[in-house]
């Protein structure tokens, strides 16, 4: 009598048979083991000790199956292909580890492979077949259903998008004295319909305004869209093809109704593979108009004369890392180096770099899994040296995930570096005509700025964190601009002044001994003398964020990624405490 | 975009919308076994109603398929929301679970004297019911309830998007 099956082994190797194709059949049976992957993982170069982490072993576990199952040598000789079948829950748990756990899907494997073999094609295929039974890590549930359900990764309401969106056009019309400078919303007939990732609403907005200046200055006739606005695609990630369609064919369909000239994506790897790469496969659509990355975008504004920039506004050393879905899995890597050329004067270049440059370990969906956290820093220590190598003050990337990713690498292994966008440089590196075409003999006329120091006047605010310095300095910033600030050191103490003193806002770390900041949080929004104040979740390790989505209470006002500077900490509390 | 067709008195639509952004007197959510809202739809209905719609669920502890809650709705436009705990990922007989979880929100929102519910795409998207299957057991469910039934005055079908609403659509024309 044969080996009895679970329910959930039944529907995955039932699955498995419906997902074989002629490209991936070829592919599982062309390993020959030969080893060469091994030296080009990220993870086997920090656990050079352990085969589990090899790309032959983890697209083993899909190939044993697919010897055992379909192919037919498995039936005729199992033990001589190693064909093997898979029975229970924990088998499929074990595999979990692997497929999620050991690998980013960063393809480095992939192109280094003489025989042609796309390990994480493998890699991606099992993600998708556990995830049909629900057996995936708890961050890749909480973001799938949140795109699934609300249209967006990060779960961000559409009327907190229409707000940030008309947050960022006063900000923009404040800074050029204009009411006409716009961030148009779902206007028709526009030669550019700009689509991009959720992170830019909910932690960087300032992203969203930079491209709005780029945009108005080159006089671009420019639309973002109410709905469908969302380019990344967690579909690639969690290897769920049905997902992947459903993203693409909303942003797809919003774009035709909008009757849009182009589609251009914003800077994010995954996102810009997704929407211009895969997705029509995984949706099956024929896509009728152009999808350029706003790189490209940019890059021809400034050949074209449309926009002038002067690279000398950009002080400091850069250094370039290539996002792994851009370089390796789309071909985009000189466009990005041309234009970092344009807006900044001193370029080191990473080794090794493009189609062979390792991966930030925040790709594949790494960073909503703090259960693989460890690993994964662990696995960063190449990407480490690589950039402390460069010397640079900063690392330029065209990629939201690369941002985290890298940010998480400094932090934990002590880099003197910053990460910054090739959007933030450009609009940073802007030439504007009207400051240009001033006379110098004449006086310019004072444009009347906002008292900076009354900003936070009147405003009491929390600062809770366990750095000493991170006090300092929050309680520096905030005071010389008019706040009232009290201090927490932890959690307890957080709460209890809460209580004594009602601050206006809270900015809370996270991760701190005793009572986390996740857990004071909810005891903020419990408690229902305190659920009303405002909260900015402050962290250096941007998959804690988890901490907060998980919890069944309303999320918090605003996040901020540490290190946080004067400007960004002035510019988010002005946002939560609506300070205009 | 959005049809309807009058059974036994009461008006079933079908359109495309947010199911958590809706004037409705009660929607229908789908649940988890532990009753956390979670993300998704769960965290519309937390940003939107507030935080006493987890408090009102938590007072129900867990539960099993085809089990429905009803709570307050708290700031949504929505006045209630039946929470009615679904089959997920291809666990075995989905179809009958299904079947009864629709009904069973049916029945709820009856016993509670509701004349107006509105339905998502029950199970579809991230817990993988595959729509024609989904659109094929609510509407049938529906029509069969609508059979004996005369409580209802408005039942909508509120679907995400378009490539949710072609099966939809499909099936709707055969609902009598």
């Amino acid at each position: 009598m044969g080996r009895v099956r679970s329910h959930n082994a039944e529907k995955v190797l039932e699955r498995l048979e419906k997902k074989i194709n002629r490209q991936i059949a070829t592919s599982l049976a062309a390993c020959v083991h030969c080893g060469n992957c091994s030296s080009c993982c990220h993870y086997v170069l920090a656990n050079p000790d352990d085969p589990t982490y090899q790309p032959s072993y983890k697209a083993d576990q899909l190939r044993k199956l697919f010897k055992r199952h379909v192919d037919w040598t498995g039936r005729v000789i199992p033990w001589w292909v190693k064909a093997k079948s898979v029975y229970t829950d924990e088998e499929l748990e074990e595999l979990k580890d692997v497929v999620f756990g050991k690998c980013t899907n960063c393809r480095r494997c992939s192109i280094n492979c003489p025989m042609g073999v796309d390990h994480a094609t493998f890699n991606r295929m099992a993600r998708g077949l556990l995830v049909s039974v629900g057996i995936m890590p708890e961050g890749v549930a909480v973001v799938s259903k949140d795109q699934w359900e609300i249209g967006n990764q990060m779960g961000v309401l559409k009327e907190d998008y229409i707000d940030t969106l008309e947050w960022m056009e006063e900000e923009l019309q404040e800074e050029f004295g204009n009411p006409e400078v716009k961030i148009p919303v779902d206007k028709m007939d526009c030669d550019i319909v700009y689509s991009i990732n959720p992170r830019e609403v909910k932690y960087d907005p300032r992203t969203i305004a930079d491209a709005a200046k780029i945009f108005h200055l080159a006089g671009a006739n420019w639309t973002m869209p109410s709905e469908g606005w969302d380019m990344t695609n967690f579909g690639l990630f969690s290897g769920d093809d049905d997902l992947g369609g459903a993203v693409g064919r909303r942003l797809y369909e919003k774009v035709e109704e909008l009757r849009g000239g182009r589609l251009v994506i914003s800077e994010c790897g995954h996102g810009y593979r997704s929407t211009r790469c895969e997705a029509p496969n995984w949706g099956k659509i024929d896509v009728p108009f152009v999808m350029e990355s706003s790189v490209i975008t940019m890059l021809n504004y400034i050949k074209q004369g449309r926009i002038k920039v002067d690279k000398i506004r950009n002080e400091g050393s850069y250094t370039f890392h290539d996002s792994c879905n851009n370089a390796r899995s789309c071909g985009l890597f000189e466009e990005p180096r041309e234009l970092l050329n344009l807006v900044v004067s001193d370029i080191r270049e990473m080794y090794p770099n493009r189609t062979e440059n390792y991966c930030c370990t925040g790709g594949g969906g790494a960073m909503s899994m703090s259960e693989y956290t460890p690993l994964r820093l662990k696995s960063g220590k190449i990407k480490a040296e690589q950039l402390e190598a460069t010397g640079a003050n900063f690392v330029v990337t065209s990629c939201h995930n690369c941002v985290d990713g890298l940010t998480d690498i400094i932090r934990h292994y002590k880099l003197d570096m910053k990460v910054t966008q090739l959007v933030n440089l450009v609009a940073e590196a802007l030439v504007i005509p009207e400051k240009v075409v001033v006379p110098e003999e004449e006086v310019p006329v004072e444009v009347e700025k906002p008292e900076e120091a009354a900003i936070f006047a009147g405003k009491k605010i929390l600062v809770v964190d366990d750095e000493p310095d991170i006090r300092i300095f929050f309680t520096s910033v905030l005071e010389d601009n008019g706040a009232t600030v009290i201090e927490a050191s932890d959690g307890d103490q957080a709460i209890e002044m809460l209580r004594a003193e009602k601050p206006d806002l809270v900015t809370l770390d996270l991760n701190m001994p005793g009572k986390d900041g996740g857990q004071v949080f909810e005891a903020i929004r419990k408690d229902e003398e305190l659920a009303q104040t405002r909260v900015c979740i402050v962290t250096g390790r941007p998959e804690l964020r988890r901490l907060i989505y998980d919890r069944p209470v309303a999320p918090p006002e605003g996040y901020l990624d540490k290190p946080v500077d004067e400007e960004t900490l002035i510019f988010n509390c002005r946002k939560i405490l609506e300070l205009g | 975009m959005s049809v309807s067709k009058q059974i036994n008195q009461c008006q079933v639509r079908l359109e495309i919308g947010d199911i958590t952004d809706f004037e409705v007197e009660v929607f229908v959510f789908y649940a988890r076994k532990d009753l956390k809202l979670g993300t998704g739809f769960g965290n519309a209905i937390t940003m939107r109603g507030g935080p006493s719609i987890q408090k009102e669920l938590d007072e129900f502890g867990t539960a099993e398929v085809a089990n429905v809650f009803i709570t307050e709705a708290g700031n949504m436009k929505a006045k209630h929301i039946i929470h009615a705990v679904g089959p997920k990922f291809q666990e075995p007989d989905i179809e009958e679970k299904l079947a009864s979880t629709v009904t069973n929100a049916l029945k709820k929102a009856t016993e509670k004297g509701f004349k107006q519910i509105a339905f998502p795409a029950m199970g579809a998207g991230f817990y993988g019911i595959p729509l024609p299957d989904c659109a094929r057991i609510m509407f049938e469910n529906i029509g069969n309830y609508l059979q004996n039934s005369s409580d209802f005055k408005e039942i909508v079908v509120r679907v995400l998007d378009n490539r949710e609403y072609q099966p939809f659509l499909t099936e709707f024309e055969n609902l009598n």
